[in-house]
């Protein structure tokens, strides 16, 4: 059933949905050249503590002086738009491999929405089946109550609808997808949605950005 | 279950067809599936008329509840703002509306209860935030923010304007000026597939809140209307090309198949349906498709459009014959005029639900040209459509009821952020 809602069969997800725009198909526009363009901050974010897949406590961001990272909040009972927004970072992870230089200042972080099931290790298994190739950190929280402060910091909205409790059919989580786009200063540089989560427009992103500390060095 | 996340990624790149309430929405919000509950009306006030205030009115949109075509709610802000446009947040908790006049902006919480919404937030200095931008005219969602193109500017209220950017929050981002060449602005729209961002051309605060026969009879006024559309790369927030689309170009509505990549356009004082389609180099030109209504009337002022999701049908009021015209866009290329149907003695707004069945207009256009095709009659009309003709549903008075001069439209649905909502529920059944 997740491959027919994956290939667009005609069902309304209330809470995920995209515009028919996908970042595999071949692109239809040339991405605007990095440095090119301005990323205005949208938004200041603060550190939190998290809990790595390791079960140890974790910084959401520990980004040093010239550090950017890419946050994505999902969780793996999710079989729709979070395994996008998963698929994303794993081809950026890819394509940051081959640019050493580049993937230096990157961190890509995943977050689960869901700690009651998205423990340190099912977040462990998810991180060992990517097989990360550069950073990339697996968080997940103690409690829903602890992760609260984080999505209300970063503006990701997030409502739990109950279901009838079983493993089968847990409870479902209404959100908009985002990934987020923080600079060293933990500004949020850009938000990238299922509107169309293209690789091209976020590594400019990344390189504009970087482009842009090395020209105002703190 | 990391396994089936797993395989999920593989197929996670496939996209999802979406499913949307009104079809003119932002590409990045989450859509209504099913029936809307209300339809959120924002209202200009009328002295005399109730408080006189402009308001966020909430009616009842759902045939199966008792609330069916009543006003369930008000919630005045205080003031008469030229009260014009409005729209979701990304995550669709805020209903950001705002005044052409004031350049004020009333920022409603929606999700909370979806019955009653609350303001939350005003922005008072929008003019100032902004570097001088005035007249706030769309509320486009982007992924945390919003986008307002705008209609004027403090310098000297002529038709240069801007489009600005706030964050969710409602703090100010960025001003970004319309090019040289093409300095005045109306709407925008995202064709995020392309990145592609379309902006059309109106005319500036000293123009559009002065009284319409007034206006139309100084020659020299008249010339201040605008006659481009921009093409931008959306993601650079940089100007393309400029199209020439002479006589108020207003309304965009790209089509919503993502491999159809191209927009309808209406100018409104020339009466003329314009496409404006991508060619094989990725540049974009406009074509005049269509007339709306004869060209021996004009100027109609055709105001506002609507197109279905499966970009078979496009809706088209002209203000001041009061009238909807619909085309069969099948043929973007040469639209045909299959129904035309008269709403009221005036007519502004039209938005319709995602299936298509249910359209819904308002009538007012600004409270300096309204009531001058006619009656200043003032409502909230509701129809079903079948592919062939309009058939009424119900009919609100917004004089008789104390509430002003009805406008922008907004579908709410109980539930939407709660358990028991049927999507979420349909969506708990598909799941393996």
């Amino acid at each position: 059933m997740a491959l027919l809602v994956g290939i667009g069969m005609p069902f309304a997800p209330a809470a995920h949905e995209s515009t028919g725009a996908t970042s595999d198909a071949a692109p239809r526009f040339e991405a605007p050249p990095p440095g090119s363009y301005e990323l205005p901050p949208i938004d200041r974010v603060h550190e939190h503590q998290l809990t790595g897949s390791d079960g140890a406590p974790a910084p959401l961001l520990g980004l040093a002086r010239d550090e950017i990272a890419l946050v994505s909040f999902v969780y793996l009972s999710c079989g729709e738009a979070c395994p996008l927004a998963t698929a994303t970072l794993h081809r950026i992870d890819r394509e940051l491999a081959g640019d050493p230089e580049l993937a230096a200042h990157v961190t890509l972080v995943t977050v689960s929405f869901d700690p009651a099931r998205d423990t340190p290790a099912r977040m462990r298994e998810l991180e060992t089946s990517l097989a990360p190739k550069g950073r990339w950190r697996f968080l997940t929280s103690a409690n829903r109550a602890a992760l609260e402060p984080v999505l209300e910091d970063f503006g990701q909205d997030a409502v739990w609808i109950p279901g009838p409790e079983t493993a089968e059919a847990p409870d479902r989580l209404r959100h908009v997808l985002k990934v987020f786009l923080v600079d060293a200063q933990r500004r949020v540089r850009n938000i990238y949605s299922t509107g169309l989560m293209d690789i091209r427009l976020v590594l400019n992103d990344v390189r504009t950005l970087l482009a842009e500390a090395e020209g105002n060095p703190s | 279950m990391a396994t089936r996340f797993l395989t999920s990624i593989l197929i996670g790149l496939l996209a999802a067809t979406a499913f949307a309430d009104e079809t003119c929405q932002s590409p990045y919000m989450p859509k209504l599936s099913g029936q809307e509950d209300y339809v959120y009306v924002w209202t200009l006030g009328i002295d005399g008329v109730g408080d006189g205030s402009d308001k966020l009115v909430t009616v009842g949109a759902n045939p199966a509840r008792p609330d069916y075509g009543k006003v369930v709610a008000t919630a005045s802000v205080g003031g008469q703002h030229e009260a014009h446009h409005g729209g979701f947040t990304d995550d669709r908790r805020h209903l950001w509306v705002g005044g052409l006049d004031t350049s004020k902006i009333f920022i409603f919480d929606v999700a909370a209860d979806p019955a009653k919404p609350k303001l939350v937030k005003t922005i008072e200095d929008f003019p100032e935030a902004s570097g001088g931008v005035v007249g706030p005219h769309g509320y486009y969602a982007l992924p945390g923010r919003m986008l307002i193109p705008s209609l004027s500017n403090a310098k000297d209220f002529g038709g240069k304007t801007a489009l600005v950017e706030y964050s969710n929050d409602g703090n100010y981002i960025r001003t970004v000026w319309m090019p040289d060449d093409a300095p005045y602005g109306y709407d925008a729209r995202v064709n995020a597939t392309l990145n592609r961002l379309l902006t059309s051309s109106f005319t500036g605060h000293k123009n559009y809140m002065r009284k319409l026969p007034e206006l139309m009879g100084d020659a020299e006024a008249m010339k201040n209307f605008g006659n481009t559309v921009v093409v931008w790369d959306y993601h650079a927030r940089k100007p393309l090309q400029t199209l020439e689309i002479p006589g108020a170009p207003l309304e965009i509505r790209w089509a919503l198949d993502p491999t159809h990549e191209y927009a309808f356009i209406e100018a409104a004082l020339t009466g003329k349906l314009w496409g404006v389609f991508r060619k094989d180099d990725g540049t974009f030109e406009a074509l005049e498709v269509a007339d709306i209504g004869p060209p021996e009337a004009q100027p109609l002022l055709a105001v506002d459009i609507s197109i279905s999701a499966n970009d078979k049908y496009l809706f088209v009021d002209t203000f001041m014959d009061g009238k909807v015209r619909v085309y069969d866009i099948e043929n973007p290329r040469a639209p045909k005029q299959i129904y035309e149907r008269k709403i009221g003695s005036q007519v502004n707004m039209v938005s319709q639900s995602w299936d298509g069945e249910r359209i819904y207009f308002t009538s007012s256009l600004l409270a300096n040209w309204d009531g001058t095709g006619g009656d200043d009659e003032q409502f909230l009309r509701a129809f079903t459509w079948n592919g062939k003709e309009l058939s009424p549903t119900f009919d609100i008075d917004f004089r008789k009821e104390k509430l002003g001069r009805p406008h922008l439209m907004r579908f709410g649905q109980l539930g939407f952020w709660a358990a028991g909502n049927p999507a979420a529920s349909s969506e708990v059944a598909q799941r393996p």
